[in-house]
């Protein structure tokens, strides 16, 4: 159980790190699982194709423009990967 | 498609054109600079050449093809036909390679006709013509490539950085000598809405309102005349269904990746292209690039990158090259040929 809840809190923190060199942010941005994502200044429709490449790239997951949309948090969006 | 491969058909010159002035992405007032650097960053696209006013794509191809016949030497009455693959004709009718042969002095027993294909449209053409030739039809014939795809009223930051124009000319010969080229091609025309222009053909004709500017659920201020791109449905097909176009066609043709010297992809922008290189797993040396001095050239991106990187080599040891168009349509395409000994002129400006 706790290896399990262990490599969750990896993953997702893998995820964040991974989402930000796919956003490729010019300012210093600090982002949780709860950070909405559409709140992000940077986050535009450059920044949801690195995220689309992240997704396939990283994790073999492809994913849509309307999945990105639905997705509100970075915890949605990391669900996506299930 | 199912494979093909083709025989008799020598691959015997290349001539690419653009125009002589260059625009860079990187031009803009000081405080948007920090996001056009991000921008060239990702997309891998700083210059990008634009007609002049009044040039058309067919300006290009034929300043190409008026090169090529040169540095090849062809009786222009030799010719036995001249295909055109555009999206941006001269005119809605009639097509382009008509009013080629005119122009570039073919005889009238030339075969002419237009293509309607885009970034997929290199390979196609090269089907295309080389299937006739292969037949024994045809023994000299010429393949004018490109589109002028800028559009300097566009307000769509989105396409405005991503496109460059080119016009390019291909020279294919019957000989029993030459070594077979192989092809694959497919189509997705459930895709069409990722890249097209809603207003202007048949189906939605020119009315005075698709010359108003409306902004679009995805923010962006666009005309009816104007281009659609979908920028996540692009970039989904481009990944997903490339990679594994190229290696079906290695496999068929029984070719080794190895024993390819270039693999020539069409140019779309860095994401995408790099996607694809590291899906493949790819050397970089082995993956030529015109992406950030002539960004997205469409149909003629294949042989522009042929032109500028690749040209010296191919012609001589390293002669092998595999081609892989993709895009509107949708659309995608993949060869393997041998272009040893053709003739390659250097870049042509207009």
């Amino acid at each position: 159980m706790q290896t399990s809840e262990a490599s969750a809190v990896t993953g997702i923190d893998q995820f964040i790190e991974n989402f930000l060199t796919a956003v490729d942010f010019q300012e210093a941005v600090e982002i949780t699982p709860e950070t909405e994502i559409a709140s992000l200044s940077e986050w535009d429709s450059l920044a949801a194709l690195g995220v689309i490449v992240m997704f396939d790239m990283e994790y073999e997951k492809t994913i849509t423009g309307n999945d990105l949309k639905a997705s509100k948090t970075i915890a949605d969006l990391f669900a996506l990967i299930a | 498609m199912a494979y093909a491969v083709l025989r008799n058909v020598r691959y015997a010159g290349l001539a690419s054109c653009v125009p002589g002035e260059s625009v860079s992405n990187l031009d803009c007032p000081p405080e948007q600079r920090a996001e056009r650097e991000r921008l060239v960053r990702n997309i891998g696209i700083d210059h990008r050449r634009v007609c002049a006013p009044g040039v058309c794509f067919s300006d290009l191809a034929q300043r190409s093809a008026e090169v090529l016949l040169d540095n090849l030497g062809w009786d222009r009455s030799e010719i036995d036909a001249v295909v055109v693959v555009t999206q941006s004709s001269d005119y809605t009718y009639p097509g382009t390679a008509v009013l080629m042969q005119d122009r570039l002095g073919l005889p009238q027993s030339c075969l002419a006709f237009d293509i309607n294909l885009g970034c997929s449209g290199y390979p196609y053409g090269l089907f295309v013509v080389g299937s006739m030739m292969s037949a024994g039809h045809l023994r000299k014939a010429l393949l004018l490539v490109g589109d002028k795809s800028t559009n300097t009223d566009s307000k769509d930051m989105g396409f405005v950085v991503l496109f460059s124009d080119a016009g390019t000319a291909t020279a294919l010969e019957y000989d029993e000598s030459a070594p077979p080229m192989h092809f694959d091609m497919h189509s997705d025309g459930s895709g069409y809405k990722a890249i097209y222009c809603p207003a202007g053909g048949n189906r939605l004709p020119v009315e005075k309102h698709h010359l108003d500017r409306v902004l679009g659920a995805d923010g962006v201020l666009r005309r009816g005349i104007d281009i659609v791109l979908d920028g996540p449905a692009i970039l989904n097909f481009s990944i997903t269904r490339v990679p594994p176009a190229v290696n079906a066609l290695l496999s068929a043709a029984g070719v080794d990746a190895e024993s390819i010297d270039y693999f020539v992809f069409h140019q779309a922008n860095r994401m995408i292209n790099e996607t694809i290189r590291k899906k493949l797993k790819l050397p970089v040396e082995k993956v030529p690039s015109t992406l950030l001095d002539f960004g997205n050239t469409s149909s003629a991106s294949i042989p522009l990158t042929m032109t500028m990187h690749t040209r010296e080599r191919l012609v001589g040891p390293g002669g092998k090259a595999l081609l892989s168009g993709f895009g509107v349509g949708l659309s995608w395409s993949t060869c393997i040929m041998d272009v040893r000994g053709a003739i390659m002129p250097a870049l042509v400006e207009y």
